[in-house]
């Protein structure tokens, strides 16, 4: 019956709404965009109407939200961090730094495009962008997983070794553990 | 019998309870702290090197995201430290109008302090009160300055823009209300048996090694030693204002929270008293071409009061368009480090991310 | 700048006893300078004698056109009410400078990023060698002739920018298929 291809699409409908409705965020804050998430969660713009919540824990999250530039020694952690999550998980980059480097574009120590370390779903523009443009960006993601578009955790296991050696091109001391479930 | 086994734990990067994107290193037995490292390093954005790149002014953007939580004083002391080397006036108004914006930096910060020294003792109610109720002091700052979070509002020379219509009696009415609503945070924070337990008594900084170790701000004036930038060495136009400097003996938590709940009440009249003393007249002199402007050679140093303690800014000039050397040093740049390491050991593992809030430890200030 | 009395005493008292030059800049402002080998007992002089307890701020500038570091202690007396500057300059080469860490506690965060920051040595400076940076390989990243541009540029990918010189507005519109705001048209970079 499950192999029955119409019926795959229901279970796929069913499965994507209820994903959608309940994005666990990883509560680590990258940067300094960390600052606008406590406003984006309490009572004047409320995101939990959205089934969006923190998470203590990557094993329990479902949205990597990356605040801001990423240093090169938070890269590191992030990567771990993204690893350890369950699929399926998304990645927002947040904050114009997040796209193209922003105004750290000549920094030695931050990265300036998010996508060639870890594959990104969202990203919100902006410095610093506004708790109404998290939450569209959000909703943007939700649209995505009910279009059952936003399989990045598959793209990175299938590209992890492309991945592997942009990150290991910054990442000098790689003391990690294999990335292999 | 318990094992007395030492173990080390990495409290952090990646943890709900610290206050930014650190590390803490804890070399613990059951659940005593006994050895603290502070790792730092995952903010590191190398905004030094970068200023040097910049011109006098572009540098603005790259300051006030110093310290994310209170961007104001960065912007002030540094445009304080370039006035003194370029010999620049500043229209009494305009001194008024930072005198209003530091305060009301002051008062969204301590929201954000409410709610995380509460939310590090498990009182989520006050965060959602207080992270709510600060949006009304952002909407202010909206209307000023464009900006929610990130203004560069203040110049060399005065600030970017007059204050507009009606945006007085708003801030009044703004004021009305949190002085209001901070009956309501005080009453879910210290008559809390929970938050006074945990609060009397916990991570104490000794008053005859306080100012050694280079304490500043609120724990200082927590261990009953008045110091404050705003009155020892007058800014602006603090010496024409009236206002206290609250002192509580102890240096624990509950005295450093006790002192910032005055200081909560000080702020407002602070504003009030601005508001109703600000001069008609110019709100900035002439800021100069910045892409020709160039500073005289020379180095300054200048300091302000923020909500974690002072914040000094090194400035130096070799008579170019461009800063030779801005070097900022925050509270945090201690209280992190050398105080949060040595006032640790003791403690419970539960009590440190409360320790770090109550010292104001702000990651960024410390690497930049 | 007649009323700097207590700042003319205390520098006089400074320069008298050390032998040094110095003036007073301004109100609360006073500055000496010194050979690096003074620096210790002056502050320590000032620390327990003058009543500059308080160590506000230490920094280090590179003036690579005469090849010196410049090191320069803020200190600042909570009674008095007055910064104390103590310059001194050292060698760019092999630079070394004395640890104040057992003066004040402070002094030894501020040590430890300027060893990593400008390659300056402080002997029996305790803690590890990364402050700040992890596996930093290149020339210490604060000194003048690191390019921080370059290295950013060779490191990390560089997103290419727009090819259109178009305000980003429009750009937004044709992409999304809506329409320019009429407010957005005055931006517009196609007169």
């Amino acid at each position: 019956m499950i192999n029955d291809k119409d019926s795959q699409k229901i279970v796929d409908f069913i499965q994507n709404f209820a994903r959608k409705q309940s994005l666990f965020v990883m509560a680590y804050g990258t940067g300094c965009g960390a600052i606008e998430i406590p406003a984006t969660m309490t009572s004047r713009y409320d995101a939990e109407r959205f089934g969006i919540r923190g998470a203590a824990t990557p094993r329990q999250a479902d949205v990597l939200l990356i605040t801001g530039y990423l240093a090169t020694k938070t890269l590191k952690r992030v990567i771990r961090v993204y690893e350890q999550m369950q699929e399926p998980k998304y990645v927002i980059g947040f904050g114009s730094c997040t796209i193209n480097g922003g105004m750290y574009f000549d920094s030695y120590n931050t990265i300036n495009a998010l996508e060639q370390y870890i594959p990104v779903d969202v990203y919100i523009n902006g410095c610093m962008p506004r708790p109404e443009s998290v939450i569209s960006g959000f909703v943007k993601l939700q649209e995505l997983i009910q279009q059952g578009k936003a399989d990045n955790g598959k793209k990175y296991r299938e590209n992890l070794e492309w991945y592997r050696a942009n990150q290991k091109k910054i990442i000098k001391n790689w003391k990690m553990p294999d990335y292999n479930w | 019998m318990i094992r007395e086994k030492e173990t080390t734990l990495y409290l952090g990067p990646q943890h709900p309870g610290i206050t930014g994107n650190m590390m803490v290193k804890l070399k613990v037995q059951g659940d005593t702290v006994v050895k603290a490292a502070t790792h730092v390093g995952y903010l590191h954005r190398a905004f030094e090197k970068l200023i040097e790149r910049r011109n006098w002014l572009n540098a603005f953007t790259l300051l006030c995201r110093f310290c994310v939580p209170e961007p104001d004083p960065m912007e002030l002391t540094y445009a304080r430290a370039v006035e003194e080397l370029d010999n620049r006036e500043v229209p009494e108004r305009a001194k008024y109008i930072r005198v209003i914006v530091m305060e009301l930096a002051r008062l969204q910060s301590f929201m954000l302090w409410y709610a995380g020294q509460a939310g590090s003792a498990g009182l989520y109610t006050l965060g959602q009160w207080s992270v709510g109720d600060r949006n009304y002091i952002l909407d202010l700052f909206e209307e000023l300055t464009g900006g929610r979070i990130y203004h560069m509002f203040i110049w060399p020379g005065g600030v970017r823009r007059d204050i507009p219509e009606g945006w007085k009696d708003k801030v009044l009415k703004t004021m009305d209300y949190l002085e209001k609503r901070q009956d309501d945070y005080n009453q879910l924070m210290f008559d809390n048996t929970i938050f006074q337990k945990r609060a009397q008594g916990v991570g104490i900084v000794p008053k005859d090694k306080a100012i050694e170790w280079g304490v500043v701000g609120p724990p200082l004036r927590g261990v009953g030693i008045k110091s404050d930038v705003r009155i020892d060495e007058p800014y602006e136009v603090y010496d024409k204002l009236n206002f206290e400097v609250p002192t509580a003996e102890g240096g624990d938590i509950w005295a450093r929270a006790l002192v910032r709940k005055e200081e909560f009440r000080q702020s407002i009249s602070i504003i009030r008293q601005a508001l109703e003393k600000m001069p008609e007249g110019e709100y900035t002199n002439k800021v100069p071409n910045p892409m020709k402007w160039v500073v005289p050679e020379g180095q300054a140093w200048a300091k302000t009061e923020s909500v974690r303690g002072e914040i000094g800014f090194y400035v130096a000039s070799n008579g170019t368009n461009k800063p030779y050397r801005v070097h900022a040093k925050g509270a945090a740049y201690t209280h992190g480090v050398t105080v949060l390491e040595k006032i640790l050991p003791g403690q419970n593992i539960a009590d440190v991310s409360f320790i770090m809030n109550s010292l104001g430890v702000c990651p960024p200030e410390i690497e930049r | 700048m007649t009323e700097l009395i207590k700042e003319q005493h205390l520098l006089d008292t400074i320069t008298n006893t050390f032998k040094l030059k110095g003036r007073v800049i301004r109100d609360r402002r006073v500055e000496v300078f010194a050979d690096k080998e003074l620096v210790s007992s002056i502050l320590l002089f000032a620390k327990n004698q003058q009543g500059f307890i308080h160590l506000a701020h230490m920094t280090c500038i590179d003036w690579i056109d005469e090849n010196k570091f410049e090191l320069i202690y803020t200190i600042w007396s909570p009674v008095e009410k007055i910064h104390l500057f103590v310059k001194t300059k050292i060698d760019r080469e092999n630079p070394e400078m004395e640890n104040i860490d057992s003066i004040w506690d402070q002094a030894n965060t501020y040590e430890r990023e300027m060893r990593e920051m400008f390659g300056i040595q402080f002997p029996g400076l305790i803690g590890e060698q990364d402050f700040v940076l992890e596996d930093w390989d290149e020339m210490p990243p604060m000194r003048k002739d690191f390019d921080t541009a370059k290295y950013a540029s060779e490191t990390y990918f560089q997103r290419p920018g727009r090819e259109d010189a178009k305000d980003v507005r429009e750009t937004i519109s044709e992409r999304s298929g809506t329409k320019v705001p009429d407010f957005a048209k005055k931006y517009s970079r196609e007169k």
